[in-house]
């Protein structure tokens, strides 16, 4: 008796557990394309999609944009800066324009390159994050060939994307009359990403902003040392200027837009801009056509999509177009087939 | 000098201090581990290197780990059992006294004594045992895998030290031999001792891995050990299987890195032109100072960085993936509770866990017999004496024979009552049917305490009749070489032996000549069949002895005049009677069989037995049914009279008019044979192949092979009887080349190990006695009906699983990568990345590798039962349906439209993009997140319509790697994190300023529904317009209408034969000569002839008429008809 307990026990041990792992019954649904998942399913999504397609290109449609291409229209200037002879020769441009429709709410001007390749890799590695934070602006590791001046004295803001910074200057009038001459007032502030002015950027920790960057030297492109990018508002200076945040923010194609200015919504400009002739008043200083490239200046307003955008909408007419069509021959195909089942069924 | 091992023995590979430096250096031998040092080493190249270090070390040293710990584990246990071995003790004579020591201080020279049963320490030369005339049994499973035992003798000189240890002590012998080999059946070498010079042969040499049977001690001087020692000599590295799905994937992934050279070049070639054209202007503006390069040297600077940006085309992880899966596979083989053999408390196991999906590739099976298909259990249950038949089965109650006066086997059943009432009443023809079964026989009894009597066999049938005649009354005692005691119904007789003409495969019979007090008693049984005797007078028995002397002493033709011999007195034998031994079928072997033809699975027998039994076994399990058009025997002897068979069974397979090639040709018919089997479908009929032994040596000839295959490949059944091992390799060889199909052998003995390892998977049945060829093979249980289960299960699953996986996987992999080479043309063709680097790092080994392996490893299209249920469901896997050259092609063009719709419609959206405040995001690294995150997106919804059966396990991992994607990605653009490494980790706020924007998540959508939808409207198309089995099963299961199966798909088994059992014949030489010789037996055993009564029936005139067969048509006698008489 006491043996044959212990063969059942032995039998018991060397038996695989009966566990729904192991044995592969773990409950689980089986997934399968069936008619009545697919067919509905397409139909849905496409309706969706057509839908959105529709309110997409509908919002883009109602965007008001206007984009001004003002390289050749600047020939002068342009010609200028493509000798580096000429490196602190002014070069003002006006570029007038008219506004057939009034541009309602908020407006927002951008500036435009063309051919401008922000995302070449070794561009896009040649800066130092650990100087933008302002910990130690020493820290030009990681930003050749723009690390030290001929002297090694190390440059801040260091690296090739910082050197290359977009520095024109542009101004919007807009003229009611012929005579008449209004300075669109323009805010620089509000235009990067929160994360990026609060964190990704400071200043170096100081009373006085001249004195934080002593020991370093500008970038071999501007004029101007970084802590002296505006001269009217003294907080928009330093790595903490808000062109030189978004200029960093590095663009993800060779044509790109950022943003520049918003308009500041006061006086005659409280809804908008109003339909009319302008003019921008552009200090030329960054050179295009040594690389065969353009710059252009681009108003625009925004809806709850963001801004014009044409491409999404019609993408997404067209794949509810498609899916609907798919969807019609499926069903086309489904009903031909059951018949035929059942034909041959009976 | 020859430098003398300890017998110390080293299986393992490494030690604490080499592990890192030989496993790291076999892991680089690898060509995927050392393509990717390669890429390490580019990018430590500032000019080229476009991927920070981690996104490939960190792969790379995932999977050197897993690889190191799976070496390291495996060590362990080579370590464990080194130590096991080296520290077993053994009995050395140091000092004039017997020592224990363990066995890695046994060295050349020193003396062993060994006891029964132990397994022998080193090579070593045997001097004396306990046995007479020096004589000892081993048996050498664990060499060569034969089970039967052997004999080893020492030198008479060396004999006579028998125990004595001081003179054993003082043997300075000295021994001159050849250097160590791995010859197991050569040993030469001389023994100089005492002046003179004892030539050794291996005769004389005991083998380290043997044990000692039958002997109660031995003793023996070390001649090799260690790694001397031709166990050690043998161990060579056993041949490395790889299913095809290896060999595919090692073609594709060579494809792969062509296609990734070739991608290289072309955006080489761009980035030249693009210097050429813009790139030199603007380089030069951003850059100023620095010097204009070459627009080629730049370029050939491009394609390095893009080789490194590109190389996740080719999968590191892909190898570790696939074991992982497979390794899954086998556990689960090993966890199945449906091949678990519960009498003997056997599992099924994976024994390599790498070949489990082309078990859902099988073509042919190669089947052993005995053991095999039949239980290999000898039962002793019919008989026919004197023309009357015993034991006819009768199912309804088991009467268990009982006997008072024997120790009764307890599991001997014989159902027939009135053969034990004819022993009662002494029916004189039925005690001589017995006697003659308790004495013409080679079995050896053994007295063990208790009085218990053991016999030793040779085969288990002869076992069955030995144990049958003990059973009914007369128990076989004891024998010494010239007597034979077998105690009759209680009284113990002796008989004298007078001749012993042993069992061999020409005669086919054997024959005990011996007598009692009046010199008269003659018999002969043939073992396994008939039982006959003759009555021989002395003068004649003299005179035929006088001729057998002369035979002996004939030096030339001695085997043939003693067969002349032998056949002159085996002649005018008297029939007895006829045993019937069964060797039963398994439990369902013909439903497996029937179950895995209809599977398209051809079964092959092949078998040692003779063609009878064979044929017999092929009619009980429904390989030959008597509807079949055509069955054809080759059994010509000559290659003449095969080809002229052959030449036959082709006529009468294609009717005359197909020309037989002359065999000169075959190379155009192995061609033709290569090409396809259109021939082989415009023939109809059943027909079977039987082909014996002789002429399958003939047929496997070059000239005649081609035929051959042509005919078996058509035939439905084929069953090779009579076979070597070798031939049995030699046919699975066959079939493997020429046939270019996945065959797998299964068998159970040592004669199966060839084939079990020549076929692509090798079987081995377990929980016998022997295991050779469990240790052999690739897969192991209990039962033959478990292979249905392994394969149209287990297999399908694995091939399924495995096939899905890959698909995907290569599909996943490129969408992942292609997206830089259309990033490329619109970023100067700088070997910028798309993505974040750590995005990079992390995709394939934490994103996505968790779904996909679940799906991998327990993903099901039909449950089990209907795998078994439709075995047509095995076809694909056959016909390599499921993953193939243009499969591939189909995913790469799956991974190439998706990594394109990821890439252009977020091109088409940043074209011109700005926020919903207005503000700057088609910045590189919102594109880089949006592309990212509609990747992880795509393929995690690409996996969930893959996988076909949702566990938990698969919900949890394909919710949670989606899951763990977003909150890595949120941790990654933390302050936190970037105020700790902002060089490193550079995205900061950018999750949640793109991620709250409704532009990039419609962008995601759209991309997710442009790279998905096409995928499901073909899927269903296909699945409407062409169904496979498995999509209608599935279908089935989901409407639950099991009631109604598919009529065309269903066909029960035609049970058309009448039922018939397989009787099996042994047919190896017995120990005849060696009981005769005497030299076994022991002297104290001898016992003077005893002269207790005993009478001889002589009036046999009974037997005339039952029939008056020459000894020749005795030979053929079938069983089957027998018991029909």
């Amino acid at each position: 008796m006491e043996r044959n307990s212990n063969d059942v026990r032995g039998l018991l041990s060397r038996m695989p557990d009966n566990t729904a792992f192991k044995q592969q019954r773990l409950p689980a649904w089986r997934s399968h394309l069936t008619a009545w998942a697919v067919l509905p399913g397409f139909f849905t999504t496409g309706a969706f999609f057509l839908g959105m397609g529709i309110l997409l290109i509908l919002s883009a449609k109602s965007v008001k944009e206007i984009e001004i291409t003002y390289t050749s229209m600047c020939s002068n200037c342009a010609k200028l800066r493509e000798n580096a002879s000429n490196f602190y020769k002014e070069c003002t441009c006006s570029v007038p324009f008219f506004i057939p429709e009034k541009m309602p709410g908020n407006v927002y001007m951008y500036y435009k390159l063309h051919n401008f390749y922000q995302n070449l890799r070794r561009y896009t590695i040649s800066r130092n994050n650990r100087q933008l934070l302002g910990e130690d602006i020493t820290n030009v590791e990681n930003c050749a060939p723009f690390q030290r001046d001929s002297n090694g004295i190390p440059i801040a803001p260091c690296g090739a994307i910082a050197n290359s910074m977009f520095n024109d200057t542009i101004l919007l009038s807009y003229y009611p009359h012929s005579s008449t001459r209004i300075n669109v007032p323009l805010l620089s502030s509000g235009i990067t990403w929160w994360t990026d002015k609060h964190i990704k950027f400071q200043n170096p920790r100081s009373n006085n902003l001249p004195s934080a960057f002593t020991g370093t030297t500008k970038p071999p492109y501007w004029r101007k040392p970084v802590y002296q990018l505006d001269p009217e508002n003294p907080e928009n200076n330093g790595f903490l200027n808000n062109d030189f945040i978004v200029w960093m923010r590095v663009a993800a194609l060779p044509t790109f837009k950022k943003l520049y200015r918003r308009i500041h919504r006061t006086g005659p400009f409280a809804n908008g801009l109003p339909a009319g002739n302008y003019s921008f008043d552009i200090a030329y200083n960054f050179p295009v056509t040594v690389f065969k490239g353009e710059k252009g200046v681009v108003l625009s307003t925004v809806t709850w999509s963001g801004g014009s955008n044409l491409f999404l909408g019609i993408a997404y007419l067209t794949t509810g177009a498609v899916m609907w069509l798919a969807a019609f021959s499926m069903t086309a195909v489904h009903l031909k087939m059951k018949k035929r089942n059942i034909v041959s069924e009976s | 000098m020859f430098l003398f091992q300890n017998n110390r023995i080293h299986t393992s590979k490494y030690n604490v201090l080499t592990f890192l430096p030989i496993n790291l250096f076999e892991q680089f031998q690898r060509v995927a581990n050392a393509y990717f040092l390669f890429l390490l080493i580019l990018q430590l190249i500032p000019e080229i290197s476009s991927l920070s270090w981690f996104t490939t070390i960190v792969p790379l040293v995932l999977v050197l780990t897993i690889t190191a710990v799976k070496d390291a584990t495996d060590d362990y246990f080579r370590h464990k059992s080194d130590n096991q071995v080296n520290n077993r003790l053994s009995e050395v004579l140091i000092n004039g006294r017997l020592q224990s020591e363990k066995w890695m201080n046994v060295m050349a020279g020193d003396i062993i004594k060994l006891e029964n049963n132990q397994f022998v320490a080193a090579d070593l030369l045997l001097l004396s045992s306990s046995e007479p005339h020096g004589l000892c049994y081993i048996e050498t499973a664990e060499l060569d895998g034969e089970t039967n035992l052997k004999v080893r003798h020492a030198l008479p000189v060396t004999s006579e030290l028998g125990t004595d240890i001081s003179r054993l002590a003082k043997f300075d012998g000295v021994v001159a031999c050849e250097p160590p080999n791995n010859k197991l059946d050569k040993f030469t070498g001389d023994l100089s001792w005492k002046d003179n010079k004892y030539p050794l042969n291996n005769e004389k040499i005991i083998l380290r891995g043997c044990v000692l049977r039958n002997t109660s001690w031995c003793f023996g001087m070390v001649i090799f050990a260690g790694p001397d020692t031709k166990l050690m000599q043998n161990s060579g590295k056993t041949k490395f299987k790889r299913t095809s799905i290896d060999r595919l994937m090692n073609t594709l992934v060579l494809w792969i890195f062509g296609f990734l050279v070739c991608m290289g070049i072309i955006l080489a070639i761009g980035n030249s032109i693009w210097e050429h054209q813009v790139g030199d202007y603007f380089r030069a503006f951003l850059f100023q100072d620095e010097v204009v390069k070459n627009s080629i040297f730049s370029g050939f600077l491009t394609f390095w960085s893009y080789i490194i940006i590109l190389n996740t085309v080719v999968p590191i992880s892909l190898y570790v993936s696939v074991e992982v899966i497979r390794l899954g596979h086998s556990y689960f083989i090993n966890w199945d509770r449906k091949m678990y053999y519960s009498k003997k408390e056997t599992l099924a196991e994976a024994r390599t866990t790498t070949l489990n999906e082309e078990l859902g590739q099988i073509e042919y099976v190669f089947s052993d017999k005995t053991g095999t298909l039949t239980q290999n259990i000898m039962t002793f249950n019919k008989c026919s004496i004197n023309g009357k038949t015993y034991g006819i089965l009768n199912q309804r109650s088991v009467i268990l024979q009982e006997f008072s006066h024997n120790k009764k086997n307890s599991k001997f059943q014989f159902y027939d009552h009135s053969l034990v009432e004819s022993i009662k009443l002494g029916d004189p023809k039925v005690h001589e049917f017995f006697r003659l079964l308790a004495l013409c026989h080679t079995v050896m009894p053994e007295e063990k305490n208790e009085g218990k009597l053991i016999y030793q066999v040779q085969s288990p049938d002869e076992g069955a009749l030995v144990t049958a005649a003990r059973n009914f009354g007369f128990i076989f005692k004891s024998r010494t070489p010239e007597t034979i005691t077998v105690e009759e119904m209680g009284k113990v007789v002796t008989y004298q032996l007078l001749a012993f003409l042993d069992f061999n495969n020409i005669r086919k019979r054997m024959s005990v000549i011996g007598t009692n007090d009046t010199f008269e008693f003659g018999g002969e049984g043939l073992r396994t069949l008939a039982i006959a005797y003759r009555d021989l007078n002395e003068e004649y028995f003299k005179e035929w002895f006088k001729l057998l002397e002369e035979a002996n002493r004939e030096f030339d033709k001695r085997d043939e005049c003693i067969a002349a011999a032998y056949e002159e007195i085996e002649k005018d034998m008297m029939l007895l009677g006829a045993t019937a031994i069964e060797d039963k079928l398994q439990d369902g072997v013909i439903e497996t069989i029937a179950s895995l033809s209809l599977a398209n699975i051809k079964i092959w027998v092949l078998t040692g037995d003779k063609q009878e039994t064979a044929m017999n076994i092929g009619y009980s399990c429904n390989m030959l049914t008597d509807d079949m058009n055509e069955v054809f025997i080759i059994s010509g002897h000559s290659a003449a009279e095969v080809w002229e068979e052959l030449k036959k069974a082709k006529e009468i397979l294609f009717g005359r008019s197909t020309g037989f090639t002359n065999g000169y040709a075959f190379c155009e018919k192995l061609q033709e044979l290569k090409r396809g089997s259109t021939v082989e479908e415009s023939v109809t009929g059943d027909y079977a192949l039987i082909i014996n032994g002789h002429s399958l040596g003939h047929a496997l000839e070059a000239n005649l092979q081609s035929e051959f295959l042509e005919i078996a490949c058509i035939c439905k059944t084929v069953i090779c009887c009579r076979v070597t091992p070798l031939q049995k390799a030699q046919v699975v060889e066959l079939v493997k080349e020429y046939r270019k199909a996945v065959t797998l052998a299964i068998g159970d003995g040592a004669n199966d190990i060839s084939m079990i390892k020549s076929a692509h998977i090798g079987v081995g049945i377990s929980g016998q006695e022997g295991m050779q060829a469990v240790l052999a093979s690739d897969y192991s249980f209990a039962q033959f009906r478990y292979l249905q289960r392994l394969l149209l299960v287990h297999g399908r699953w694995s091939y399924f699983r495995m096939c899905k996986f890959l698909c995907y996987f290569f599909y996943k992999n490129f969408a992942f990568t292609l997206v830089h080479f259309w990033f490329g043309f619109f970023c100067g063709f700088s070997a910028q990345t798309v993505y974040d680097q750590w995005f990079i790092t992390l995709f394939n080994i934490v994103y996505t590798s968790l779904p996909i392996l679940a799906m991998g490893i327990f993903d099901q299209d039909v449950s089990e039962q209907n795998s078994m249920d439709y075995p047509n469901l095995y076809r694909p896997g056959q016909l390599n349906l499921l993953f193939n050259k243009s499969k591939f092609f189909i995913c790469i063009a799956h991974g190439v439209y998706t990594s394109f719709a990821l890439f252009f419609i977020p091109y088409g959206v940043f074209y011109n993009l700005a926020g919903e405040d207005g503000k700057h995001i088609a910045d590189y690294q919102s594109f880089a997140v949006t592309i990212a995150t509609s990747l992880v997106i795509v393929v995690s919804v690409q996996i969930a319509l893959d996988t076909s059966y949702w566990t938990v396990i698969n919900h949890v991992f394909i919710w949670g790697s989606v899951a763990t994607y977003f909150s890595i990605l949120f941790t990654m653009h933390s302050d936190g994190i970037f105020d700790v490494f902002p060089n490193q980790f550079p995205f900061v706020g950018n999750a949640r300023h793109s991620l709250t924007q409704k532009n990039i998540w419609l962008v995601i959508l759209l991309t997710t529904v442009v790279s998905v939808m096409p995928v499901i409207a073909f899927r269903f198309i296909k699945v409407d317009l062409y169904p496979t089995l498995s999509d209608q099963i599935r279908q089935l299961q989901k409407v639950q209408d099991k009631a109604r199966p598919l009529k065309s798909h269903r066909r029960q088994p035609r049970r058309t034969s009448s039922r018939r059992s397989g009787y099996a014949f042994a047919h190896q030489e017995g120990y005849g000569e060696l009981i005769t010789s005497g030299k076994n037996m022991r002297v104290k055993n001898l016992h003077p002839t005893s002269g207790l009564g005993k009478t001889m029936y002589n009036s046999t005139s009974w037997i005339e008429n039952l029939c008056k067969k020459t000894t020749d048509t005795v030979n053929s006698f079938s069983l089957d008809r027998t018991v029909k008489l």
